[in-house]
């Protein structure tokens, strides 16, 4: 299905694209742009859009058309602040607030959007490299239920957008229940009622 | 006197004798008849009572494990039960029959006698059922399926062996029944689950018997499964599926029963209002 194969074509290529990129934090110019760019959660029909460790964006297209070879990146933070330097997630967020993943160059984000395609960016969904300190720029799970901030970011600007995850309640047990439906107490009622009118009317015929 | 009594009222009393007798004959007949087509029609409601009853034990649904595991398997009881009760229902018939017929006052009493202790049981058949199935809510298998669906860790043999026993189950729900989780995929989410100590949350969201298979078995894509991706995956509940059979089941051998044991009482009172009307 044509569906299918798009959204492997994101996950394989944000997976390939893994650890060779540039920063932004080296590479970040004083020019000071802005952008109104509100990265999003996906769509509410999907149903895995938030998990325990995982959250699903939309796709930031048509958004950097006019900056050419630019990266781009996705920074996952524990607060509103971005720090000056990120590193790797198993140090996250005991070292650091925030760390840099999912990088991608400026052409897989083009514009015109596919139409009837899922695009969308799953943060989280590498396990094999979660606790693998030399993968730098791992999209491994996220360590906590939240909440979490993100920013989509490439070298061209300093500021973007941010917008705070309220992440999944901590999930809790369930509560058992149970009451007596009228039907029971019908059938018992009557029941007892009958065998007592068959013993009474027993006792009546043997006892003449 | 003796020779005042003439021969006209003699000739008088003697057909009114007659008549009388003749009344009670049709009224003796009539009352053998209902009677024998009370207990026939008790004979047949115990040989069905007995064929439902052996369809419910032989679970066709494979639920049993699940009731198992609850610790609240009654409405099988009362199944077997009913089994036992049919056959004693049919076998009492013929007897009640043949007392009958022949107006024998000794086997007429030990059918009633057989007849209440039967009915004593099948009482409690019907209120067995129908007071265990209140117990089924979607709660009580939401809270099983949470402990015990691929749970790793087993105290002893018994908890290991309904930890399997739940685990096959569910796994056959959802996949014959294209459904995920009591209420839908999100009670994996919203739930603390045996099933997240072993299977991390961004492989396993769900199980993967929730995505949606293809002919081999296998999902046809993980990811959007994963993803929860409409089509992909099975965002329906499986309460239905459980639900629908125990309750059949329950009201099966509840109402069902009632309805015999209010047929039974009626036989019971005529057999009683006969018996103390025949003469030894």
């Amino acid at each position: 299905m044509q569906r299918g194969s798009v959204l492997e074509g994101v996950v394989d290529d944000t997976r390939r694209l893994g650890p060779s990129l540039v920063s932004p934090s080296s590479a970040c110019s004083a020019a000071g742009d802005t952008l109104s760019y509100i990265p999003a959660l996906a769509g509410a029909d999907l149903g895995g859009r938030v998990t325990g460790s995982t959250f699903v964006l939309e796709q930031p297209r048509c958004i950097f058309d006019k900056y050419d070879s630019a990266d781009i990146w996705l920074v996952v933070a524990t607060e509103a602040v971005l720090p000056f330097t990120t590193i790797p997630i198993p140090h996250f967020p005991a070292n650091t607030s925030a760390y840099l993943t999912l990088g991608a160059m400026q052409y897989h984000y083009r514009c015109p959007e596919p139409n009837g395609e899922l695009t969308v960016l799953r943060v989280g969904s590498e396990t094999s490299c979660a606790n693998n300190t030399s993968v730098p720029n791992c999209n491994g799970p996220l360590p906590g239920p939240g909440p979490y901030w993100w920013v989509v970011r490439n070298n061209f600007f300093s500021e973007m957008s941010v917008i705070q995850w309220h992440a999944r309640q901590t999930p809790s047990s369930p509560g058992t229940g149970g009451g007596r439906s009228g039907a029971m107490i019908a059938i018992t009622a009557i029941l007892s009622v009958l065998l007592a009118i068959l013993l009474a009317a027993l006792l009546a015929a043997l006892c003449r | 006197m003796p020779l005042c009594r003439s021969p006209w009222r003699e000739l008088t009393s003697s057909l009114h004798e007659d008549l009388k007798m003749a009344k009670t004959d049709n009224g003796i007949r009539i009352c053998q008849g209902l009677l024998i087509l009370g207990n026939v029609v008790i004979g047949m409601c115990g040989i069905a009572l007995t064929a439902e009853c052996i369809f419910f034990v032989s679970d066709p649904h494979g639920l049993y494990p699940l009731l198992e595991a609850t610790e609240n398997d009654d409405i099988y009881a009362a199944a077997w039960i009913g089994i036992f009760v049919g056959f004693a229902l049919l076998a009492l018939s013929i007897l009640g029959i043949v007392g009958v017929m022949k107006s024998n006052k000794t086997l007429l009493l030990v059918y009633i006698i057989l007849m209440l202790i039967t009915y004593a049981f099948e009482m409690a058949s019907c209120i067995t059922a129908a007071t265990h199935r209140d117990f089924l809510t979607p709660n009580l298998f939401l809270k099983q399926m949470l402990e015990r669906y691929l749970k790793s860790d087993t105290d002893n043999n018994n908890d290991k062996l309904m930890t399997e026993g739940v685990t096959k189950t569910w796994d056959n729900l959802m996949l014959q029944n294209q459904c995920c989780g009591v209420h839908g995929p999100s009670d994996w989410q919203d739930y603390t689950s045996a099933f997240r100590v072993t299977h991390n949350d961004a492989d396993y969201p769900w199980p993967h018997n929730c995505c949606v298979m293809g002919s081999q078995g296998e999902p046809i894509n993980l990811d959007g499964c994963k993803l929860g991706v409409p089509g992909f995956y099975n965002s329906n509940g499986c309460y239905d599926a459980i639900s629908g059979p125990l309750n059949r089941q329950a009201w099966g051998v509840a109402w069902f029963g009632f309805a015999i044991l209010c047929w039974t009482f009626c036989v019971l009172l005529g057999t009683m209002f006969y018996w103390s009307r025949i003469a030894y």
